[in-house]
Order: structure tokens, then C-alpha cells, then sequence
């Protein structure tokens, strides 16, 4: 049954082709629109929950978060690293406080200096994680070691920026390569908030005058809410000046609130593109059933013919089933394929909103976008094979 | 043995056939002669089981044709009835063999299509496309499909009336032939075939007995 269903598939190999292409390029669409958006969102909602209070300079305070959560966009300025240093002694409400600074880059991937505590929940994959009392030691994201070919021991030379032709002239030694975990910690360079100062020849005011040394940002966790709420409203709008005269203003802000007006944006996206989902699901419905149609209409002739020289209903039903589920088994796989593709051309676009899609990653929706797709493609089959058994063979 | 007895098909258009009583024994060919809607090929069909009587029954081997469901009919001519029809009904975009071979959907065993083929001359076409076939080998091929299930009543529909005399007087001898000890009715209008079947029933006068149409050894000729 199966080897004569492809057999008479071969025999209309274009039209079958077609029938292929467009349930492939509608389904496609569909669940790669799915699931970008479904990763994108979960992607910046996954570190929103990791930190009371985040104190950075005066500013946008959504670009602040996606600034020292996902690495996106840029700083938009610098503090004094003294305001850490104040909070670290404040060990009634602070359980930790970690200091970060973007500065360099490494071959396109950003450079961030922090401490180890930044990265307590995520694990290595080979090397050490770096140490906090030490300097010009880097801990790199799974696709930094895999694009550069890195390994522990190499040592790495940072430049200004990803345009920047001139490196700094001393180089970070990889101690340690963090496992995949598809978000932006992938795609960067970890070393000491030390290491950044020291390359940036910070480092003999740090060692006498530390108010000179600056972070971007300085992240806390308080033992409660209500110290991060008190922590919010000491520093944000404070305005101060350092023993060198250089002035500074700092906002603190609660990251999930700032990830919330994000949210807000991006749960708008979310439901657009799920309504846009269902209208291409419902142009798929629509144009799978009208092809799968017109080609039962075309086989009518064929079917009629089989009745006549003796072949029941049952076996033709069955033929056609086979031949339309054949087909709609190779769209949907392919569909899926053509939707991880996709995924893997965008991700470099999509990463740079801190997000690193996964394209391993399957939402139960997108497999029943794939099952609706598939019966889509049979059902008609059903239904015309039926109205066949009704009708006199000799019609055909 | 086919008994046809009291048969009446009424078509929607309101044309009304009636049949005589007739029998058509095991092991004979016989040929039905008559004029363009006499009904030669509405018989065929309601032996085969592809159109039912409005009234009346077709028994084969004691078997009420009438009692039985469509499903039932529709297996009985896959398993029994060879039919060859006027129009081939072949799929053209198939080659002669998967033409053939159809018939696997219902089981039918079509080992032997390699050695019909080469009785019928068209072997060598065995995997040419229906399409490219003339008329006499596409009846060849219809013919070939309709043995190989190796029925024991084979239906022929003007199995000549698409080919030139000459080929079709092959056509029929060949016909004959390979359907040596089966029963074969064949419907033609052409009369100079006669001699080539054991009997020969004229259609146009089915109001007549059954035993006042058929003669022995077939129609002359001229």
C-alpha cells in the first residue's frame, strides 16, 4: 500500500511538490514567529528575579536593567565604585553587593568586569571560575569559546570597542569556559572589576585613591524587600561630588519594575504575533484544505476508476490517507526545519537584545501547530473520499 | 453460471431496460450484439456489480447478487469478474505494470502479468506509460489486467471499439484465447467477430427467449 502511494505520488511529483512548499513556508512562519517571541520573552523575563536593587548613574532606568541583566544597549555612564564599598559594610540589610563594569571588548563580544558573585548560578564548563582577590583572569561564555577556539590558558587581548583595531597590550588569561546556557551570558567575557581597572591603568588609584575607580552599575541583594525599597530611595535622585571634584547623580532602581515597562512592550509584541500565528494557522487551514482539496478533486477521476475494476472504498481511503499524511508528515518536518534555520539566522539579531534563542527549544504550542497542520492536510482527504463513497463509481 | 432474471433498470433520465431471462454458462464465450443503447453495456455493469437493477436479480454461481451490499459486490468483482472496459480506464500517468499491479491493494496476486503480457506482444511496454501507448496496446494492457487476477467471468465493453478492424479481430482472437475455459460475454456491434465465440446473444431483441437468440456457433458473417 505504501510502496503503491509512492508510486503514485512520483507519478504527480510537481503538484506534490507544491503542496509541499506552501504548507512548508505557511507552517514555517508560523512556528518560528511562535517561537521567537516566546523565547524572547521568557529570555528577558528568566533574570528579572535575580536582584533587589541595581545603582547606577542617573538616566533611562529600562536601560540600566537591560544594560547590567543582558548586556544590552550601552552603559550609560559611571559611578564611584565607593558606593559599592558603602553598601558592603551595610551588612544589616545587604546580602551581597556586586559590582559591574562594561568596557572592552574581545572580538566583538562585550568585556564585563564584576566579581564571581555575579555568576554564582551559572556553571563551568571547563577552568575555575575566576578569582575575586586576583586580576587579569577571564571566565567566557560558551559561544565566546566556541567562535574564538578558546581554551583554558589562552590568553585573550581586549580592545575598546568591537571597531577598535588597537588591543590594550597586557592580556586576560582564560581560567574557566561557562557551560551553554542559550541567554546573553553566552556571548561574553567575564573577568575582576579589577582586571578592567588595571587595563585601563586605574590601577594604581584604586590601590591608593579607590574613590576614583568607577563601576557602570552596582548590584545588591537585600535581606528583605523592605531594606531594597529603603536602598531605592537613598540612592536614586542622590546627587554627590567625589574628593576630585568630579560630580555624579545615581538612580537605583527595583529591576523587575524596569523589566515590567519591558514586559509591558514586549507582552503587546507577544499577543500581536500570537494573533498574526492564528491568522497565518487560519490561512494555512484555508489553503492546505483547498490544495488537498482540488488534488482529491483531480484524483476523482482515479478514484472512480479503482471502484470500477473492484478496489473498495476502505483500500482507496486508506491510499489517499497514506499519500496526504505522507506529505503532510515531510511538511511539517521540513516546516520544523526551515523554523530552527530560521532561528539560527536571527539569533544574531535577537542576542543583541540580550536574548539567545534556543534552537532546541520546543513549546507544546508549536507542536500542536505541527498536529493541526498535519490533520489539516488528511481531513479533507477524508471528507472527499466520503462524498466518493456516496457517489456512483460510474460518475468519475 | 449467470442467471439473469427479470431485470429492469431505470435510469434518472427515466429510460427503462428490461431484460429477458438469460443464462450464461460456466466455461462459454459469448457475445452480445446490438444497436448503440440497447442496453449490451448496462447488462455488463449489473453483472459486474458496478450498477444495481431497479428490479430483478443477478445470481452467480447461486449467489443473489442483490442480497448482497456494495462492498460485498465491489469484492466479488475484484476476486471474480475480469471486466475490460471500452475506455480502458487505465491511469494514464502509470506505467502498464503499476496499472497492473493496482490490483495488490486488494490482495490479488499479479505475479503471473509478466507472462500475459508477453502472450498479449506488449512485454516490452511493461514499463511504458499508459499515455504513450496506442489504442490497441492500451486494450492489450485492459485485457492483461483483467486476466491476471485469473477470474472466472470476464466482462468485455466493446473491447474492439476504439481499434481498426484488423486489430480489433486480433484483439478479440487474443481475447479468446487466454480466456479459453472461463465465461466470457463480450459486447460489440460488430457482427464479423461472431465466429470467433460460442454463442451469440442479439440484444436488440430481448423480448425474445433466451433460446430463440442464441445459436450455437455463432453468426455468419455476411
Amino acid at each position: 500500500m505504501i510502496k503503491f502511494a509512492l508510486k503514485n505520488m512520483a507519478v504527480k511529483k510537481v503538484q506534490c511538490i507544491l503542496i509541499v512548499v506552501s504548507i512548508v513556508i505557511s507552517t514555517s512562519i508560523a512556528v518560528l514567529a511562535y517561537n521567537v517571541s516566546s523565547q524572547v520573552s521568557d529570555g528577558i523575563t528568566s533574570n528579572a528575579g535575580y536582584y533587589s536593587v541595581i545603582i547606577g548613574p542617573a538616566g533611562s532606568k529600562t536601560q540600566l536593567a537591560m544594560n547590567t541583566m543582558y548586556f544590552s544597549d550601552e552603559p550609560l555612564g559611571t559611578i564611584p565604585y565607593s558606593v559599592a564599598m558603602n553598601l558592603m559594610q551595610d551588612g544589616t540589610r545587604v546580602n551581597t553587593v556586586i559590582p559591574f563594569a562594561m568596557a572592552d571588548n574581545y572580538n566583538g563580544s562585550k568585556v564585563v568586569g564584576t566579581t564571581s558573585l555575579y555568576l554564582k548560578d551559572k556553571s563551568i564548563q571547563c577552568g575555575e571560575m575566576m578569582n575575586d582577590s586576583s586580576t587579569m583572569q577571564a571566565v567566557v561564555g560558551y559561544n565566546v569559546a566556541k567562535n574564538n577556539g578558546l581554551s583554558i590558558g589562552d590568553i585573550i587581548y581586549t580592545s575598546h570597542s568591537a571597531t577598535s583595531l588597537d588591543t590594550h597590550k597586557k592580556g586576560i588569561t582564560v581560567c574557566g569556559i561557562l557551560n551553554q546556557s542559550y541567554s546573553s551570558f553566552d556571548n561574553v567575557v567575564f573577568t575582576q572589576v579589577r582586571t578592567l581597572w588595571e587595563m585601563h591603568e586605574h590601577e594604581d588609584e584604586e590601590e591608593g585613591n579607590s574613590h576614583e575607580a568607577t563601576v557602570c552599575a552596582v548590584i545588591v541583594n537585600t535581606k528583605n524587600p523592605a531594606y531594597a525599597m529603603q536602598i531605592v530611595n537613598e540612592y536614586n535622585g542622590k546627587s554627590f561630588t567625589d574628593a576630585h571634584g568630579d560630580a555624579y547623580s545615581t538612580q537605583a532602581i527595583e529591576p523587575m519594575d524596569a523589566i515590567r515597562e519591558v514586559l509591558n512592550d514586549t507582552d503587546d509584541t507577544k499577543y500581536i504575533v500570537f494573533v498574526l500565528c492564528g491568522i497565518i494557522l487560519l490561512m494555512n487551514i484555508i489553503v492546505i484544505s483547498i490544495i488537498t482539496l482540488l488534488n482529491m478533486y483531480h484524483s476523482s477521476k482515479e478514484i472512480s476508476l479503482m471502484r470500477l475494476i473492484g478496489i473498495s472504498m476502505k483500500k482507496i481511503n486508506l491510499l489517499y490517507l497514506i499519500q496526504n499524511g505522507i506529505i503532510g508528515i515531510v511538511s511539517i518536518v521540513l516546516a520544523f526545519g526551515v523554523s530552527r534555520l530560521c532561528m539560527g539566522m536571527m539569533n544574531d539579531y535577537v542576542s543583541s537584545m540580550g536574548v539567545v534563542l534556543n534552537m532546541g527549544k520546543v513549546y507544546s504550542s508549536e507542536i500542536f501547530i505541527l498536529f493541526a497542520v498535519f490533520l489539516i492536510s488528511v481531513i479533507p482527504t477524508l471528507i472527499w473520499t466520503l462524498v466518493m463513497s456516496k457517489r456512483d463509481a460510474m460518475e468519475g | 453460471m449467470i442467471e439473469i432474471k427479470g431485470v429492469k433498470k431505470q435510469f434518472q433520465n427515466e429510460t427503462v431496460i428490461e431484460y429477458k431471462d438469460m443464462v450464461f454458462e460456466d466455461g462459454k464465450s459469448y457475445m452480445l450484439l446490438g444497436a448503440s443503447g440497447c442496453g449490451k453495456s448496462t447488462l455488463l455493469n449489473i453483472i459486474a456489480g458496478i450498477l444495481s437493477p431497479t428490479k430483478g436479480n443477478v445470481v452467480i454461481d447461486g449467489e443473489n447478487m442483490q442480497e448482497k451490499s456494495q462492498p460485498q459486490r465491489d469484492k466479488l468483482r475484484i476476486k471474480q469478474i475480469g471486466y475490460i472496459f471500452q475506455d480502458f480506464k487505465l491511469i494514464n500517468e502509470m506505467s502498464v505494470i503499476d496499472n497492473i499491479n493496482i490490483l495488490r491493494l486488494e490482495g490479488i496476486n499479479t505475479k503471473d502479468a509478466p507472462e500475459l503480457l508477453n502472450k498479449l506482444g506488449i512485454l516490452e511496454k511493461k514499463k511504458s506509460k499508459i499515455k504513450h501507448l496506442s489504442g490497441g496496446q492500451k486494450q492489450r494492457v485492459a485485457i492483461a489486467r483483467a486476466l491476471v487476477k485469473k477470474p472466472q467471468i470476464i466482462l468485455a465493453d466493446e473491447p474492439t471499439g476504439n481499434l481498426n478492424f484488423t486489430i480489433g479481430e486480433q484483439v478479440i482472437k487474443e481475447l479468446v484465447d487466454v480466456s479459453r475455459g472461463k465465461t466470457l460475454i463480450a459486447v460489440t456491434h460488430d457482427d464479423r467477430l461472431a465466429k470467433y465465440f460460442d454463442c451469440v446473444v442479439d440484444m436488440n431483441e430481448m423480448t425474445s427467449g433466451m433460446q430463440d437468440l442464441v445459436r450455437e456457433g455463432g453468426l455468419s458473417n455476411d
